[in-house]
């Protein structure tokens, strides 16, 4: 086995085995971290805890929704500004975050009464809202709060919400994966099936695993729609309460993310029949192609490809501009889980950049053996890295870039290597032909940019050159490629508009109409 | 002969591992099932044989095996010139490397979890 120990983890032994590298001739039987064990005392981890992984990621991305927390009020930072988990609703569940703030004689003398105020409290406060998430937390989790009676108590009371609830505290797993899988399969067993959906075409899916980061889920809808397919519901961005409870009544789970959302694609298999796809929406080889088997699976191939040939025409010379300027481009793939297979592999085939390291936070080894299965040989795969071997990895691999969340990405930026937020983006949304282009366009931006060359500079002391120091872009990235070739092909960059996105709320869809109609 | 076939099947399971993800669910029986309907239908429309798709989870497996017999067509040129017995035993050891590589190789713990 190919295991890379770190000089800096030396006294950590157990981490030996969380770190491969792919080399000549090594296939997954021979190349596999260990993965989603619990983090090694002694390791300060980069990992969100399942609290977080339930709330943060899964569930506070459905839009119609008052979510509480049943706990502390520092368990419910991540809201506005730290999550871009947009809405076409004006952004309510980001905009309103709610606590019980539960405090010491809270946790001695028991919260429930708090939290069945609380709950009348929003929904008075928010009367156009009938629809609640409880989230509970380590402390209403330790000192047993019943939260499902509770909810019962309020439904009853109050006849016209509807309440889920979610029992998944920070502790309940090695990392915010553990409550992955717990919103999923509490949302299939309390909700699925108590809600009849209005079923407005021939061709239905459920769109899983898609969180609508800067507005990636709105982009691929359109593109659904096009074609004339019903998007019933999306599990979780931009997805609507009662909508995600009609989950069963779709023909097709389409799933994104297979890490934060398979588990409820596989349920829905088995209890309903619902055939789960897995696609790609990242890259123009691999949406293309996810495009066309959800086409195929309704008869709607020709459907698929007239979009596919309409967005490459308009945006391949602009995504090309960028790739020709990117080749050769060391990148660090350092994700939480799902993009270091949707990435590892198209970034190198069609952005020209060469991964030379990807981690995962709190992936599984499943994620790993698609990620190792499709990066280059040579790179560096490590499960769950602490800050110091994230570091170690650096000065050792000199990458031009990290593709990384806030946290390592400011470790970073410390070092004077770019970071792009892969979890956030930086002006994405990445999806999409278009936000493709977007994603060339800020890997450029970060690997070339002017202010980047110049922040290495001390201006108190450092002697600058006043006539040439300033290095422009065409200066860094023109000089490494053929002007002739670029000049000569219809290569440019990006014309599109800084909001992509807010222009397909409202857009008219005939073939969907037309289905409607004839169903009604 | 043989060395040429085994050269062959890497590069069919290279190209299924680079762009595909099926193979990649996350049980061991998952995987079993997925590596047998898949690829036995890609190799029924390699052959230009009929591929079953009229329940939901046979239309998946074909619709993936259609992407899949397409994307070798235009990789490999080399397939066009095999005829139907070629090609079966090609996929036969095909599908022996993936499961060997995604199932009974498999370095992955999470594969034999009884549940979800």
């Amino acid at each position: 086995m190919p295991y890379h120990e770190f000089k800096c983890s030396e006294c950590i032994p157990e981490r030996k085995k969380h770190a491969v590298v792919k080399g000549e001739g090594e296939d997954l039987t021979s190349c596999l971290p260990l993965g989603y064990l619990n983090t090694i005392p002694g390791t300060i981890s980069e990992r969100g805890c399942a609290f977080c992984g339930a709330k943060h990621v899964i569930g506070t991305p459905m839009k119609d929704v008052i979510h509480l927390c049943h706990g502390p009020v520092g368990c419910t930072y991540d809201t506005w500004q730290t999550k871009r988990y947009i809405s076409d609703n004006d952004n309510y569940q980001f905009k309103y975050t709610f606590a019980t703030d539960m405090k010491e004689k809270d946790i001695v003398f028991g919260a429930e009464k708090l939290l069945k105020q609380n709950i009348i409290d929003a929904f008075k406060a928010f009367p156009e809202i009938k629809r609640m998430s409880v989230y509970q937390t380590c402390a209403s989790a330790l000192i047993g709060d019943d939260i499902d009676a509770i909810a019962k108590e309020v439904m009853g009371e109050m006849p016209d919400v509807d309440i889920f609830v979610c029992n998944s505290p920070g502790f309940a797993g090695p990392s915010q994966s553990g409550g992955h899988h717990l919103i999923n399969i509490a949302w299939v067993n309390q909700k699925v099936g108590t809600f009849e959906p209005k079923i407005t075409s021939d061709y239905v899916i459920n769109y899983v695993g898609e969180y609508n980061i800067q507005g990636d889920q709105e982009v691929m809808v359109d593109y659904f729609r096009r074609m004339g397919i019903q998007v019933l519901s999306t599990f979780t961005g931009n997805g609507s309460y009662d909508d995600l409870r009609g989950m069963h009544r779709a023909d097709l789970n389409v799933l994104e993310c297979a890490r934060s959302a398979e588990y409820i694609c596989n349920e829905l298999r088995v209890r309903y029949g619902t055939p789960r796809m897995d696609i790609d929406g990242f890259g123009f080889k691999p949406l293309s192609e996810s495009l066309l088997k959800v086409g195929m699976f309704f008869g709607l191939e020709k459907e698929a490809q007239t979009i596919i040939d309409e967005e490459i025409a308009r945006w391949k010379p602009e995504f090309d501009w960028y790739a020709r300027r990117l080749k050769g481009v060391k990148v660090c793939l350092w994700p939480g889980g799902s993009k270091l297979w949707h990435w590892a592999h198209v970034i190198h085939d069609e952005m020209n950049v060469d991964v030379v390291s990807l981690y995962t936070k709190f992936g599984h080894q499943g994620d790993m053996e698609k990620g190792i299965a499709r990066c280059a040989e040579g790179a560096l795969a490590i499960d769950d890295p602490n800050e110091l071997e994230g570091i170690e990895a650096m000065k050792e691999l000199k990458p031009d870039i990290i593709l990384t969340g806030v946290r390592p990405g400011e470790v970073a930026k410390k070092m004077r290597v770019q970071y792009l937020n892969a979890h956030a983006y930086h002006n994405g949304p990445y999806k999409g032909f278009e936000g493709w282009v977007r994603f060339a366009r800020d890997i450029y931006n970060a690997v070339y940019s002017p202010i980047h060359q110049l922040s290495g500079l001390d201006i108190s002391k450092d002697e600058i050159d006043t006539d040439n120091r300033f290095m422009t872009r065409q200066m860094i990235s023109d000089v490494k490629i053929d002007t002739e070739a670029a000049e000569a092909s219809d290569e440019r960059e990006y014309t599109g508009d800084y909001d992509c996105v807010t222009k397909l709320r409202g857009k008219k869809y005939p073939k969907l109409e037309k289905e409607a109609l004839s169903i009604d | 002969m043989e060395d040429m076939m085994k050269d062959q099947v890497d590069q069919l399971v290279d190209y299924i591992m680079k762009w595909c993800l099926w193979q990649f669910n996350s049980r061991a029986w998952d995987r079993k099932d997925q590596n047998e309907g898949i690829l036995t239908k890609t190799t029924q429309i390699l052959c230009d044989e009929p591929a079953e798709n009229d329940t939901p989870a046979d239309r998946c497996y074909w619709v993936e095996a259609v992407m899949l017999a397409r994307d070798f067509k235009s990789t490999y040129p080399w397939l066009s010139e095999m005829d139907n017995n070629e090609i079966k035993l090609l996929m036969q050891g095909l599908k022996e490397r993936i499961d060997y590589l995604t199932i009974s190789g498999s370095l992955n713990k999470e594969l034999t979890n009884p549940t979800y």
